[in-house]
Protein backbone atom coordinates (compact mmCIF):
# COMPACT_ATOMS: atom_id res chain seq x y z
CA UNK A 1 0.00 0.00 0.00
CA UNK A 2 1.15 3.42 -0.97
CA UNK A 3 1.85 6.43 1.67
CA UNK A 4 -0.70 8.09 0.43
CA UNK A 5 -3.40 4.94 0.20
CA UNK A 6 -2.90 4.35 4.20
CA UNK A 7 -3.23 7.94 5.09
CA UNK A 8 -6.37 7.92 2.68
CA UNK A 9 -7.84 5.32 4.27
CA UNK A 10 -7.55 6.76 7.57
CA UNK A 11 -9.11 10.16 6.81
CA UNK A 12 -11.92 7.96 5.16
CA UNK A 13 -12.23 5.85 7.67
CA UNK A 14 -11.93 9.03 10.66
CA UNK A 15 -14.72 10.73 9.00
CA UNK A 16 -17.23 8.41 8.08
CA UNK A 17 -16.78 6.52 12.09
CA UNK A 18 -20.09 7.18 13.94
CA UNK A 19 -17.41 8.56 16.43
CA UNK A 20 -17.20 11.42 14.43
CA UNK A 21 -20.94 12.62 15.34
CA UNK A 22 -19.87 15.94 15.89
CA UNK A 23 -18.64 16.20 12.30
CA UNK A 24 -21.50 14.13 10.51
CA UNK A 25 -24.04 16.97 12.56
CA UNK A 26 -22.37 19.75 11.22
CA UNK A 27 -22.13 18.03 7.76
CA UNK A 28 -26.29 17.46 8.00
CA UNK A 29 -26.67 21.19 8.86
CA UNK A 30 -24.85 22.34 6.15
CA UNK A 31 -26.91 19.87 3.58
CA UNK A 32 -30.30 20.60 4.95
CA UNK A 33 -31.11 23.45 3.48
CA UNK A 34 -30.24 21.86 -0.38
CA UNK A 35 -32.55 19.69 -2.78
CA UNK A 36 -30.94 16.94 -4.52
CA UNK A 37 -30.69 18.99 -7.64
CA UNK A 38 -28.80 21.54 -5.24
CA UNK A 39 -25.47 19.14 -5.42
CA UNK A 40 -23.49 21.32 -6.72
CA UNK A 41 -23.98 24.39 -4.18
CA UNK A 42 -23.56 21.89 -2.04
CA UNK A 43 -20.44 19.98 -2.98
CA UNK A 44 -18.59 23.61 -3.08
CA UNK A 45 -19.59 24.07 1.04
CA UNK A 46 -17.93 20.98 1.85
CA UNK A 47 -15.26 21.34 -0.37
CA UNK A 48 -14.31 24.76 1.22
CA UNK A 49 -14.77 23.17 4.88
CA UNK A 50 -12.16 20.21 3.80
CA UNK A 51 -10.13 23.63 2.89
CA UNK A 52 -10.56 25.17 5.81
CA UNK A 53 -9.67 22.31 8.23
CA UNK A 54 -6.34 21.28 5.96
CA UNK A 55 -5.30 24.43 6.17
CA UNK A 56 -5.37 24.29 10.19
CA UNK A 57 -4.29 21.13 10.20
CA UNK A 58 -1.26 21.74 8.49
CA UNK A 59 -0.86 25.00 10.52
CA UNK A 60 -0.93 22.38 13.66
CA UNK A 61 1.07 19.86 12.27
CA UNK A 62 3.88 21.44 11.39
CA UNK A 63 4.01 23.00 15.02
CA UNK A 64 3.09 26.63 13.84
CA UNK A 65 -0.43 26.58 15.43
CA UNK A 66 -0.86 24.76 19.31
CA UNK A 67 -4.92 25.13 19.69
CA UNK A 68 -6.23 24.53 22.88
CA UNK A 69 -8.29 21.37 22.98
CA UNK A 70 -10.75 22.41 25.14
CA UNK A 71 -11.72 25.78 23.58
CA UNK A 72 -11.30 24.04 20.06
CA UNK A 73 -14.19 21.13 21.59
CA UNK A 74 -16.18 24.10 23.01
CA UNK A 75 -15.88 25.55 19.41
CA UNK A 76 -17.04 22.70 17.02
CA UNK A 77 -20.50 22.58 18.78
CA UNK A 78 -20.87 26.17 18.64
CA UNK A 79 -19.98 26.24 14.50
CA UNK A 80 -23.30 23.61 14.52
CA UNK A 81 -25.62 25.99 16.17
CA UNK A 82 -24.75 28.84 14.18
CA UNK A 83 -25.00 26.45 11.06
CA UNK A 84 -28.60 26.02 12.07
CA UNK A 85 -29.22 29.44 12.91
CA UNK A 86 -28.08 30.42 10.20
CA UNK A 87 -30.45 27.66 8.67
CA UNK A 88 -33.41 29.16 10.29
CA UNK A 89 -32.52 33.03 10.15
CA UNK A 90 -32.93 33.01 6.21
CA UNK A 91 -35.79 32.10 5.16
CA UNK A 92 -35.51 33.08 1.14
CA UNK A 93 -32.57 32.14 0.26
CA UNK A 94 -33.05 33.84 -3.11
CA UNK A 95 -33.13 37.38 -1.07
CA UNK A 96 -29.73 35.77 1.32
CA UNK A 97 -27.28 38.28 0.93
CA UNK A 98 -24.86 38.04 -2.00
CA UNK A 99 -27.45 35.30 -3.32
CA UNK A 100 -26.09 32.94 -0.32
CA UNK A 101 -22.51 32.38 -2.16
CA UNK A 102 -21.30 33.53 1.33
CA UNK A 103 -22.07 29.68 2.82
CA UNK A 104 -18.60 28.20 1.23
CA UNK A 105 -16.77 30.84 2.97
CA UNK A 106 -18.65 30.12 6.65
CA UNK A 107 -18.02 27.15 5.84
CA UNK A 108 -14.42 27.48 5.60
CA UNK A 109 -14.15 29.63 8.19
CA UNK A 110 -15.72 26.72 10.50
CA UNK A 111 -13.78 24.20 8.92
CA UNK A 112 -10.70 25.64 10.54
CA UNK A 113 -12.07 25.08 13.83
CA UNK A 114 -13.02 21.40 12.97
CA UNK A 115 -9.31 20.74 11.81
CA UNK A 116 -8.12 21.93 14.73
CA UNK A 117 -9.99 19.87 16.35
CA UNK A 118 -7.97 16.54 15.31
CA UNK A 119 -4.88 18.21 15.09
CA UNK A 120 -3.53 16.71 18.04
CA UNK A 121 -3.93 13.53 17.23
CA UNK A 122 -2.40 13.73 13.89
CA UNK A 123 0.49 15.59 15.24
CA UNK A 124 1.78 12.35 16.74
CA UNK A 125 0.99 10.57 14.02
CA UNK A 126 2.84 13.14 10.73
CA UNK A 127 6.91 13.01 10.58
CA UNK A 128 8.49 15.23 8.00
CA UNK A 129 7.46 15.09 5.32
CA UNK A 130 4.33 15.76 6.23
CA UNK A 131 3.14 16.45 2.69
CA UNK A 132 2.52 13.00 1.47
CA UNK A 133 0.73 12.05 4.68
CA UNK A 134 -1.45 15.51 4.64
CA UNK A 135 -2.55 14.75 1.49
CA UNK A 136 -3.55 11.67 1.62
CA UNK A 137 -5.43 12.29 4.81
CA UNK A 138 -7.08 15.22 3.48
CA UNK A 139 -8.17 13.10 0.27
CA UNK A 140 -9.66 10.92 2.55
CA UNK A 141 -11.50 13.02 4.94
CA UNK A 142 -13.07 14.83 1.43
CA UNK A 143 -14.25 11.35 -0.11
CA UNK A 144 -15.72 10.25 3.13
CA UNK A 145 -17.45 13.70 3.10
CA UNK A 146 -18.97 12.72 0.31
CA UNK A 147 -20.36 9.64 1.27
CA UNK A 148 -21.54 10.95 4.23
CA UNK A 149 -23.03 14.14 2.29
CA UNK A 150 -24.46 11.33 -0.19
CA UNK A 151 -26.51 9.51 2.55
CA UNK A 152 -27.31 12.72 4.10
CA UNK A 153 -29.05 13.57 0.59
CA UNK A 154 -30.84 10.40 0.43
CA UNK A 155 -32.13 10.90 4.02
CA UNK A 156 -33.34 14.54 3.54
CA UNK A 157 -35.45 13.62 0.63
CA UNK A 158 -36.82 10.82 2.14
CA UNK A 159 -37.52 13.59 5.25
CA UNK A 160 -39.41 15.37 2.50
CA UNK A 161 -41.19 12.86 1.36
CA UNK A 162 -42.42 11.94 5.29
CA UNK A 163 -44.14 15.87 5.45
CA UNK A 164 -45.45 15.34 2.28
CA UNK A 165 -47.46 12.08 3.72
CA UNK A 166 -48.06 13.64 6.70
CA UNK A 167 -48.71 17.49 5.19
CA UNK A 168 -50.13 16.93 2.36
CA UNK A 169 -51.61 20.96 2.14
CA UNK A 170 -47.98 22.26 3.80
CA UNK A 171 -47.01 22.89 0.01
CA UNK A 172 -43.01 22.56 -0.63
CA UNK A 173 -41.56 20.53 1.77
CA UNK A 174 -38.10 22.19 2.30
CA UNK A 175 -38.83 25.03 4.55
CA UNK A 176 -40.70 22.88 7.04
CA UNK A 177 -37.41 20.27 6.82
CA UNK A 178 -34.70 22.88 7.51
CA UNK A 179 -36.79 23.90 10.32
CA UNK A 180 -36.91 20.26 11.67
CA UNK A 181 -33.24 19.13 10.76
CA UNK A 182 -31.78 22.41 12.17
CA UNK A 183 -33.90 22.52 15.04
CA UNK A 184 -33.03 19.12 16.09
CA UNK A 185 -29.27 19.12 15.07
CA UNK A 186 -28.95 22.31 17.02
CA UNK A 187 -30.49 20.87 20.23
CA UNK A 188 -27.93 18.04 20.49
CA UNK A 189 -25.11 20.75 19.60
CA UNK A 190 -26.44 23.26 21.99
CA UNK A 191 -25.89 20.79 24.63
CA UNK A 192 -22.19 19.68 23.64
CA UNK A 193 -21.43 22.97 23.50
CA UNK A 194 -22.74 23.63 27.41
CA UNK A 195 -20.81 20.31 28.68
CA UNK A 196 -17.91 20.64 26.53
CA UNK A 197 -17.60 24.57 27.92
CA UNK A 198 -14.21 25.54 29.27
CA UNK A 199 -15.75 28.43 31.52
CA UNK B 1 -37.91 6.52 20.54
CA UNK B 2 -37.45 10.65 18.96
CA UNK B 3 -36.69 11.03 22.06
CA UNK B 4 -33.75 7.89 22.71
CA UNK B 5 -32.06 9.02 19.60
CA UNK B 6 -31.57 12.74 21.24
CA UNK B 7 -30.14 10.91 23.57
CA UNK B 8 -28.13 9.06 22.16
CA UNK B 9 -26.78 11.65 19.86
CA UNK B 10 -26.16 14.04 22.66
CA UNK B 11 -23.97 11.14 24.86
CA UNK B 12 -21.87 11.02 21.87
CA UNK B 13 -20.51 14.78 22.49
CA UNK B 14 -20.02 13.67 26.13
CA UNK B 15 -16.87 12.21 24.81
CA UNK B 16 -13.82 13.82 23.93
CA UNK B 17 -13.71 15.35 20.69
CA UNK B 18 -13.86 11.96 18.13
CA UNK B 19 -10.36 11.05 19.15
CA UNK B 20 -8.01 9.37 16.28
CA UNK B 21 -7.11 6.01 17.92
CA UNK B 22 -3.69 5.57 15.98
CA UNK B 23 -0.06 4.43 16.67
CA UNK B 24 2.60 4.90 13.66
CA UNK B 25 5.41 2.34 13.55
CA UNK B 26 8.59 2.67 11.59
CA UNK B 27 10.61 0.38 10.33
CA UNK B 28 13.92 1.53 9.27
CA UNK B 29 16.80 -0.87 7.51
CA UNK B 30 20.10 -0.62 8.26
CA UNK B 31 21.95 -2.39 5.04
CA UNK B 32 25.31 -2.23 6.47
CA UNK B 33 24.93 -4.05 9.79
CA UNK B 34 21.98 -5.87 8.54
CA UNK B 35 19.13 -5.18 11.24
CA UNK B 36 15.94 -3.13 11.71
CA UNK B 37 15.33 -1.21 13.94
CA UNK B 38 11.76 -0.77 14.95
CA UNK B 39 9.98 2.70 16.28
CA UNK B 40 6.39 2.69 17.59
CA UNK B 41 4.90 5.73 18.73
CA UNK B 42 1.89 5.56 20.99
CA UNK B 43 0.14 7.83 23.46
CA UNK B 44 1.43 7.19 26.75
CA UNK B 45 -2.04 7.14 28.79
CA UNK B 46 -3.32 4.75 25.99
CA UNK B 47 -0.28 2.14 25.99
CA UNK B 48 -0.14 2.33 29.90
CA UNK B 49 -3.70 1.21 30.01
CA UNK B 50 -3.18 -1.43 27.55
CA UNK B 51 0.25 -2.43 28.69
CA UNK B 52 -0.43 -2.70 33.02
CA UNK B 53 2.90 0.30 32.82
CA UNK B 54 5.05 2.10 30.59
CA UNK B 55 8.75 0.04 32.15
CA UNK B 56 10.78 -1.13 30.38
CA UNK B 57 10.02 -4.95 31.30
CA UNK B 58 6.15 -4.16 30.90
CA UNK B 59 6.17 -2.11 27.68
CA UNK B 60 8.73 -5.07 25.89
CA UNK B 61 6.29 -7.63 27.27
CA UNK B 62 3.18 -6.16 25.34
CA UNK B 63 5.25 -5.10 22.26
CA UNK B 64 5.97 -8.46 21.72
CA UNK B 65 2.71 -10.13 22.10
CA UNK B 66 0.98 -7.71 19.99
CA UNK B 67 3.62 -6.67 17.29
CA UNK B 68 5.70 -9.12 15.30
CA UNK B 69 7.81 -9.50 12.29
CA UNK B 70 8.54 -12.95 10.50
CA UNK B 71 11.05 -13.35 7.45
CA UNK B 72 9.91 -14.72 4.01
CA UNK B 73 9.91 -18.24 5.54
CA UNK B 74 7.53 -17.26 8.31
CA UNK B 75 10.22 -17.87 10.99
CA UNK B 76 9.19 -15.57 13.74
CA UNK B 77 12.44 -12.15 13.34
CA UNK B 78 13.37 -12.03 17.80
CA UNK B 79 13.06 -8.68 18.64
CA UNK B 80 15.47 -7.14 21.08
CA UNK B 81 14.30 -4.04 23.64
CA UNK B 82 15.88 -1.02 23.45
CA UNK B 83 14.56 1.07 25.66
CA UNK B 84 11.18 3.69 25.82
CA UNK B 85 11.12 7.87 25.36
CA UNK B 86 8.68 10.50 26.42
CA UNK B 87 8.05 13.22 24.46
CA UNK B 88 5.08 15.02 26.14
CA UNK B 89 1.63 12.91 25.87
CA UNK B 90 3.30 10.54 23.56
CA UNK B 91 6.16 7.62 24.01
CA UNK B 92 8.54 6.36 21.16
CA UNK B 93 9.19 2.54 22.06
CA UNK B 94 12.64 1.36 20.37
CA UNK B 95 13.06 -2.31 19.56
CA UNK B 96 15.31 -4.03 17.35
CA UNK B 97 15.65 -6.91 15.22
CA UNK B 98 18.24 -8.84 13.10
CA UNK B 99 17.11 -9.16 9.41
CA UNK B 100 19.63 -10.96 6.91
CA UNK B 101 17.77 -10.99 4.12
CA UNK B 102 17.04 -7.50 4.39
CA UNK B 103 12.73 -6.28 4.92
CA UNK B 104 11.13 -7.06 1.59
CA UNK B 105 8.81 -10.07 2.06
CA UNK B 106 8.86 -10.04 5.76
CA UNK B 107 5.38 -10.28 7.18
CA UNK B 108 4.26 -8.03 9.74
CA UNK B 109 1.40 -7.77 12.33
CA UNK B 110 0.94 -5.19 14.27
CA UNK B 111 -1.99 -5.21 17.04
CA UNK B 112 -1.27 -2.62 19.38
CA UNK B 113 -3.72 -1.27 21.18
CA UNK B 114 -6.76 -3.06 19.55
CA UNK B 115 -7.80 -4.13 23.41
CA UNK B 116 -8.67 -0.95 24.19
CA UNK B 117 -10.63 0.50 21.04
CA UNK B 118 -12.93 -0.90 18.42
CA UNK B 119 -11.34 1.60 15.83
CA UNK B 120 -7.87 1.35 16.43
CA UNK B 121 -5.66 2.02 13.28
CA UNK B 122 -1.75 1.40 13.15
CA UNK B 123 -0.14 2.01 10.69
CA UNK B 124 3.37 0.54 9.60
CA UNK B 125 5.63 2.98 7.70
CA UNK B 126 9.06 1.06 6.12
CA UNK B 127 12.25 2.39 4.77
CA UNK B 128 14.57 -0.04 2.97
CA UNK B 129 16.55 -0.80 -0.10
CA UNK B 130 15.76 2.78 -0.91
CA UNK B 131 12.04 3.05 -0.97
CA UNK B 132 9.62 3.48 1.37
CA UNK B 133 6.29 0.91 1.74
CA UNK B 134 3.18 1.30 4.47
CA UNK B 135 0.64 -0.86 6.25
CA UNK B 136 -2.63 0.13 7.78
CA UNK B 137 -3.48 -2.42 10.46
CA UNK B 138 -7.25 -2.35 11.88
CA UNK B 139 -8.62 -5.61 14.28
CA UNK B 140 -9.25 -8.50 12.82
CA UNK B 141 -6.37 -7.99 10.10
CA UNK B 142 -3.43 -10.88 10.40
CA UNK B 143 -0.26 -10.52 9.12
CA UNK B 144 0.69 -8.48 5.90
CA UNK B 145 4.14 -8.58 3.96
CA UNK B 146 5.51 -5.96 2.52
CA UNK B 147 6.50 -5.65 -0.76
Amino acid sequence: MSEVAVFLVLGFRHITDFAAMDHILFLCALAAIYRLQDWRRSLWVITAFTVGHSVTLALAVTGALAPSTRLIEFLIPVTIVATCVENLAVRDRARAPWGGRYRPVFAGVFGLVHGAGFANYLRSLFVAPIAVPLFGFNLGIELGQLVVLALAALALALVDRLIQGLLPRAGSPLRLRVIGVSAVVALVAARWAVERSPW
Amino acid sequence: MVARTLAALCATGVLALHPLHTTLTELRFNAVDRTVQVSVRAFADDFRAAAGGVSDSAAFAYLRSVLTLSDRDGRVMPLVWCGVRRDGDLLWLCLRALAPRGLAGVQVRARMLFELYRDQINIVQASYDGRRASLLFSRGDSAKALP
